[in-house]
């Protein structure tokens, strides 16, 4: 039998330095980043995100797999690096329309938000701290695949030539992803915000991203209009930051200048800060 | 933006918990707060007054989550309109609202909110499971929250109001939805937290008698008005008249009406408190008062629990203050 025993346990006063305020965004920019991905949560919650996770990282892992067992094959088809993005963009919009609103929604029903304005958050310190959680797991599922192809090209030394070569590849994907991802977290929450429940969030920001898809094709494929309606396409037109990077341009985008690309994705983002801010300023605390 | 460093001890070591004066919030044309000027003291301090009375609104200035209109407030000896956030820091919140993550564990939820305080992440842990133990749900705190009674999600609320380690505690209806063994209890670890942990607690109810109960001070307010505050005992002192108790007697079913009746009939003015066996007689002359429900519990054959000097009520310095 062991000798151990409690010699005191209880409650008791702290002596110890209080994190304050950017401990207390850490604490809620982690704590939302893992109920996002349904860690420490009930197996439904899970389902989102896994399906998420292995629709943007199977054609990645598929496609070096394939490299690595069969040297050479599929040469002709590689992508060019900015293309790696395309393929993790259906995940992308299930991320933005369904798991993303559930970061700011949730805390609106079950009355976590008052209580997190009790403590050393304010409603902007609290609004970043939940932009860095969104823009973090998104980052996984936006930047993730794209570097491990680019990993894997590296390692069969299918690469760019030269470290310098190398880093200014690596430096481009970095910036094409996080220009994505800051564009799809604005808009994602800044739709959700407008709502206290996840289904209508989601089918608001369906809504946004895919309508404005589907409006801006009509403009201009069915009313020839001009090609620089394009920017109304948040989901296209954060893509093409990526081949705007690498000197290159997608086919859609072909007509539509660089700095129309820059104004829009700035305005798309800016709009969905600026919505998600209004939201929160009145929101009644205690 | 730099980590804020803050001291569980109180900035001026002054005895008051928060000071006002001339606090005045307005909504448009509506007043909220009008004028206020008081000092909370250390202890527990009950702040009551219906609904729209400006309890809310104070402690949302207290917490320096809205910036008054008018006038000075100090919360621990800082000022909330510019150190709203070390405030918040030291201030224990347990909102009226019962609503929390369903599908969270007690201990996860407590020990986040300890982090989001301000607590390392390590210590959060494990004041959080002290908390829960401190409350009665040591067991209880890997149930999640969805699933606890209403009596233990109050307990829960209460919970991550202290794992922080506060120096104020602010509750809102803290015993709302609960039974009166729950609201008992509930109202007892309030004090324990008090007298054993030297935590100041602010008590936000619009029950004056649970306030009456456990608190050592009062602030009560009406439509924005500070209608009463101050010391319990001194603001409840003694009053014109008696109180007395009869002991329910089975055979004797009318002892109570009969003694009202022989008080009554000599001009004395009696108050009945509900279906108890509890009546206020009220008269200046305590001696001639005390005489006549002597001779009246004798004549009706009532038998007497307690005759006391009759103390105010908070009821009537409310009422009072409210005219």
């Amino acid at each position: 039998m062991s000798d151990a025993r409690i010699l005191d346990r209880g409650y008791r006063r702290f002596e110890g330095t209080r994190s304050g305020v950017i401990g207390a965004m850490r604490s809620v920019a982690w704590h939302t980043a893992r109920s996002i991905l349904g860690l420490g949560r009930t197996a439904r919650h899970k389902v989102f995100p896994i399906i998420v996770m292995v629709i943007a990282f199977v054609p990645a892992i598929a496609f070096v797999a394939i490299s690595v067992l069969l040297k050479g094959f599929g040469d002709e088809l590689r992508p060019d690096y900015w293309e790696f993005f395309q393929y993790s963009f259906v995940a992308t919009i299930v991320f933005v329309a369904l798991v993303a609103p559930e970061a700011i929604v949730r805390d609106r029903r079950d009355g976590m938000f008052a209580l997190y304005l009790s403590t050393p958050l304010s409603r902007l310190t609290y609004v970043v701290a939940k932009v860095v959680a969104v823009l973090s797991t998104m980052a996984l599922v936006v930047l993730g695949p794209p570097v491990l192809w680019f990993l894997g090209y590296t390692f069969q030394s299918q690469g760019p030539d030269g470290l310098l070569g190398w880093l200014g590849v690596a430096a481009r994907l970095l910036v094409a992803g996080l220009v994505i991802c800051a564009v799809y977290t604005a808009v994602s929450l800044g739709v959700a915000s407008m709502t206290s429940r996840r289904a209508f969030a989601s089918i608001a920001v369906v809504f946004v991203v895919v309508g404005g898809a589907i409006v801006t094709d009509l403009l201009v494929n069915v009313a020839e209009r001009s090609e620089s309606w394009r920017v109304l396409d948040p989901l296209g037109l954060a893509l093409e930051v990526a081949p705007r990077l690498f000197g290159d341009r997608s086919d859609d985008f072909r007509a539509v200048g660089t700095w129309q690309v820059a104004l829009g994705c700035l305005g798309w983002a800016g709009s969905g800060v600026g919505l998600l801010t209004l939201s929160f300023r009145g929101r009644a605390a205690v | 933006m730099a980590d804020v460093r803050v001291s569980p001890v109180r900035h001026d070591g002054a005895v008051a918990v928060i000071t006002a004066s001339e606090l005045t919030m307005q909504f448009g044309s509506s007043l909220a707060l009008d004028d206020l000027k008081l000092s909370i003291e250390t202890g527990v301090t009950g702040l009551v007054g219906a609904n729209g009375a400006g309890k809310t609104t104070l402690m949302s200035i207290v917490l320096g989550l809205r910036a008054p209109t008018r006038g000075t407030v100090r919360v621990l000896g800082l000022d909330p309109s510019v150190a709203g956030a070390e405030i918040r820091a030291l201030v224990g919140y347990g909102p009226e609202r019962n609503v929390f993550p369903d599908e969270m564990p007690a201990s996860d939820f407590v020990k986040h909110m300890a982090e989001v305080r301000g607590m390392p992440r390590a210590e959060a842990r494990g004041r959080a499971s002290d908390a829960l133990w401190l409350v009665g749900l040591g067991e209880e705190r890997f149930r999640p929250l969805g699933t606890m009674s209403t009596g233990q999600r109050q307990r829960v609320k209460l919970a991550q109001a202290l794992a922080a380690d506060p120096s104020l505690v602010l509750l809102d209806e803290p015993t709302d939805g609960l039974d009166p063994v729950q609201r008992d209890e509930m109202l007892a670890l309030i004090r324990q937290i008090s007298d054993e942990y030297q935590i100041d607690v602010l008590l936000s109810s619009h029950l004056l008698e649970e306030v009456e109960r456990i608190c050592d001070h009062v602030v009560a307010l009406d439509h924005g008005r500070l209608v009463a505050h101050g010391r319990l005992d001194a603001l409840t002192g003694h009053d014109d008249g008696v109180t007395v108790e009869l002991v329910d007697v089975a055979d004797q079913p009318d002892a109570l009406t009969n003694v009202v009746a022989a008080l009554e009939a000599v001009g004395l003015v009696v108050r009945r408190d509900g279906q108890t066996g509890r009546i206020d007689v009220l008269g200046a002359d305590v001696d001639h008062v005390a005489d006549a429900v002597r001779d009246a519990c004798a004549d009706a054959q009532a038998r007497v629990a307690r005759i006391v000097r009759r103390r105010r009520r908070l009821e009537d310095i409310f009422e009072a203050g409210s005219r």
